[in-house]
């Protein structure tokens, strides 16, 4: 069994500017910032910065005690006795003190009023470590001297392994470490996030994140944040992006660039995804053309439901939706539909020929969206398949398309407020 | 026919969608107090303070491209950037300075409201709490960009000060001329008349609002050299408006020794223009500048609080997610109504009142500004130019002192007049 003593805690804000005494009662100095370093679970304090302006530090087991009237030195202060900060090491009160973090426990951004501090002794060693930060209103009075008022106040602390600093951090370790820590949110979580960030923060994060993470999270953004995203993206890592998302929505947002821009992009993606793509922002916008996605299943009728079910297993992680299978001839013309019930249920031999429902629900792809919807909602339709004239399937409309379009957020009316500040100074566009 | 019309008007959309922060904000610059102030200041003063009106609309080009810069390059808001820097003591005192300024500009913009409503005979007791209340509804429940445009546009009647200062046809070699001579007196009423002209032209709250303006539009620094003709174009309408105030209020009512009693008397320079009409053309333009302002002051302070203390903020939030931000909100426009209806207290002097308050609550905004500028970790290469920081600096400087001899001839008028006389003027 370890020997595990807990010496003392503190909030740092109240440690920050305490006198410093060696052990001949010397004044040394006043307790400018600590320096932390994260190499193991928990971030520990490597050494106190005592004067403004000096890259040496008093190494932390030199501390014999410490409380918020002064800190204590075990030995005489000698400035040989000092170490200096490693390049891996970081200064919290300037790295996280007043800064905005990812709390990845509530998935929101908030900002760190204080931090938390615990002094250890574990097998005869002494340890200070960050264990959580302050994120509360109490934190915030306590910073101000007037904690007394919310006396009656939980204090709302964050513990470390919950949060997620914005600012740059080059350890490699940490990395893993978020990465797994925010494949763990829920998409809709991360686009809100990335929509809260600055610019320059979130390209970073964005960075950070691999591309069908990013793709996830874009998709369940608004049009105006996946277009300001794209726009301020990395050429080659945007065309990577919009090449992986489903047509229609990698259309949509390049219909909102410049024609230099797009073109750009378009002739970096790869041939047949930026075709795909093509056709689809020559639709004028809100017509079932520029809604619908190209990504459907079609078979022949000439199958049985046991080979397209086989078949279903490869192209199922592809299409946006799979519960509607369209059967295609040859030429590509739209010949019936069956529900992927109907397919399951369905005797192993039969042929979709028979299964199959042949008095179909289409749409044109010059219908505007108040059609689509109209058909979608009389026939209580998941998804419509857009034919053209001759009767060749395009593509799908799927309802989520057309929710988008009918219902959009509150907070997007906003933005054709001219003064309206949907983000204020950085904070959410919702 | 109706063709035409609507042909019109996606033009006119179109073509106020391509204008950006600079000059929206500029528009809502010139709200009721600004309207007030200017007027005052030609009644009394005459041609007097348009030196004071070109070198703050200058500043207020400065001001507003430092923070333009700031959002630009940082994509980050204002009061964001003061918690980072310099820490929760700091930016509690630069939101206190914030509420108190933008508490009394609310209550100029419900003045405005009463004022323009009184015109037609309306009771401040039947209009100000109704407005008050649509204002408090739209923003939070409904959606207010249509009646938005519509406030906006009576905005527009103001541009009749110009049309009115070209048929009056002012001497315009001394208008000009005074426009660049440099005036001052020592007295209280003028130093309170110039504080506010200042005050009005460049407020705290509009630092907070371009810069989170151009955050909100996306703006990067690769767009920035767009900003920054929008702030100048912004800056010079600014300036267009409160000259054409000044220069026919003087001829229409300093010229004939008339005094404002109530913003309705700035009616009177519209006179030659509008004839009987000219109270309703000003009553118009008054509701719309009041109530535009009235509805992004508060929101944007709520904002600006809830940003820099980490608060949950936003319109589609519910009250009961983002309590902090509601309850500024809402008391803000509590307030700001509360004050423009108490009962003895003459609208006019709240309207002036509260651009004295900003002009004197205006430096502390303006150093955390400058310092931000200047701060080479957050703006990197774009930080402020020498020459610029000079300007800066220089206008700061003499603002803090306007305002200390404001508070001097307020409290002790012989000592002020005697340290006068001691620097000879």
């Amino acid at each position: 069994m370890n020997e595990f003593k807990i010496l003392g805690e503190f909030y740092f804000c109240q440690l920050l500017g305490r006198p410093i005494y060696d052990k001949r009662g010397r004044n040394i100095g006043k307790l400018r910032d600590m320096a932390v370093r994260w190499d193991g679970v928990y971030p520990q304090i490597v050494g106190i910065q005592y004067a403004n302006k000096t890259h040496e530090l008093i190494p932390i087991d030199q501390i014999e005690s410490c409380s918020y009237k002064e800190v204590r030195l075990k030995e005489n202060f000698e400035i040989e006795k000092t170490i200096t900060l490693h390049e891996s090491d970081i200064y919290i009160s300037r790295w996280l003190l007043d800064k905005q973090i990812i709390d990845l426990k509530g998935s929101k951004i908030v900002r760190v009023n204080d931090i938390t501090l615990s002094w250890i002794m574990q097998e005869n060693l002494q340890r200070m470590v960050l264990v959580a930060v302050d994120i509360g209103v109490r934190g915030l009075f306590r910073r101000l001297g007037l904690e007394f008022l919310f006396k009656n106040y939980k204090n709302n602390l964050l513990g470390w392994q919950y949060i997620k600093p914005l600012e740059n951090w080059n350890s490699s370790l940490q990395l893993n470490h978020e990465k797994q820590q925010l494949s763990e949110l829920h998409p809709a979580d991360m686009a809100d996030l990335m929509e809260e960030m600055d610019y320059k923060r979130r390209a970073n994060f964005i960075d950070h994140l691999d591309d069908q993470q990013a793709i996830d999270a874009l998709a369940e953004m608004d049009l105006d944040s996946q277009v300001e995203i794209i726009e301020q993206m990395d050429e080659q890592r945007a065309s990577d992006l919009l090449e992986e998302m489903a047509p229609d929505e990698a259309a949509d947002i390049l219909v909102e660039l410049t024609v230099e821009k797009s073109e750009g992009l378009l002739k970096l993606m790869e041939l047949d995804d930026a075709q795909d793509v093509r056709e689809l922002m020559q639709y004028p916008e809100d017509t079932a053309g520029a809604l619908m996605t190209t990504e459907f299943i079609a078979f022949s009728a000439d199958l049985t439901p046991e080979e397209v079910i086989n078949q279903l297993r490869e192209l199922a992680p592809e299409a946006e939706t799979i519960y509607y299978l369209y059967v295609i001839d040859q030429a590509e013309h739209l010949q019936g539909v069956l529900s992927l019930r109907e397919l399951i249920v369905a005797s192993p031999s039969a042929r979709l020929r028979e299964l199959m429902h042949t008095k179909l629900v289409t749409v044109q792809p010059n219908d505007d969206h108040q059609r689509v919807a109209e058909v979608i909602n009389k026939y209580g339709l998941l998804a419509v398949p857009v034919v053209d004239e001759q009767g060749i399937i395009l593509g799908i409309v799927t309802v989520d398309d057309i929710i988008d379009i009918l219902i959009p957020d509150r907070g997007k009316l906003d933005t054709y407020s001219w003064f309206a500040l949907s983000k204020w100074g950085g904070r959410g566009r919702s | 026919m109706s063709n035409t019309i609507k042909n019109i008007r996606t033009r006119l959309g179109l073509f106020l969608a391509v204008m950006g922060p600079g000059v929206v904000t500029a528009f809502a610059d010139n709200d009721a107090g600004g309207i007030a102030t200017y007027a005052a200041a030609g009644a009394k003063y005459g041609y007097g303070l348009l030196f004071t009106v070109l070198i703050s609309s200058v500043c207020l080009a400065i001001a507003q491209e430092i923070s333009a810069r700031t959002g630009a390059v940082t994509g980050r808001g204002l009061s964001d950037l003061i918690r980072e820097l310099f820490g929760v003591k700091w930016t509690f005192f630069a939101m206190i300075v914030l509420l108190i300024a933008n508490i009394g500009t609310t209550a100029s913009e419900f003045s405005g409201v009463a004022t323009s409503f009184e015109i037609f005979g309306v009771s401040k007791f039947i209009s100000v709490p109704i407005m008050a209340l649509l204002v408090w509804w739209l923003v939070l429940k409904g959606n207010y960009s249509r009646i938005e445009k519509i406030f906006f546009m009576l905005c527009a009647t103001f541009l009749s000060y110009i049309v009115s200062g070209i048929i009056i046809n002012p001497p315009w070699e001394q208008v000009l001329l005074a426009s660049v001579t440099p005036t001052f007196a020592s007295d209280g009423e003028f130093l309170m008349m110039a504080i506010g002209v200042i005050g009005t032209t460049i407020t705290p709250w509009g630092q907070f609002y371009i810069q989170a303006a151009v955050v909100d539009k996306g703006i990067t620094v690769k767009d920035y050299r767009y900003v920054f003709w929008d702030v100048m174009l912004g800056a010079f309408f600014t300036w267009l408006i409160a000259f054409f105030i000044i220069v026919t209020t003087a001829a229409t009512l300093y010229a004939n020794q008339i005094s404002i009693e109530t913003v309705k008397d700035a009616a009177m320079a519209l006179e030659p223009l509008a004839g009987k009409y000219a109270s309703m053309l000003f009553s118009f333009g008054l509701l719309g500048a009041s109530m535009l302002a009235a509805f992004i002051l508060p929101l944007s302070t709520a904002y600006a609080v809830c940003e820099a203390f980490g608060f949950e903020s936003g319109v589609s939030k519910t009250s009961k997610e983002a309590p902090v931000f509601f309850g500024i909100f809402t008391v803000l426009i509590v307030l700001g109504a509360g004050i423009a209806l108490w009962p003895d207290l003459s609208l006019y002097k709240v309207m002036l009142a509260s651009q004295v308050i900003n002009g004197v609550l205006l430096p502390p905004i303006l150093i955390f500004m400058v310092l931000i500028a200047n701060n080479v970790s957050v703006m990197g290469k774009y930080k402020n130019s020498n020459w610029y920081n000079v300007v800066s600096w220089t206008f700061t400087i003499v603002l803090i002192i306007l305002t200390l001899l404001l508070l001097l001839s307020t409290i002790a008028p012989e000592l002020m007049d005697s340290l006068m006389k001691l620097i000879g003027l």
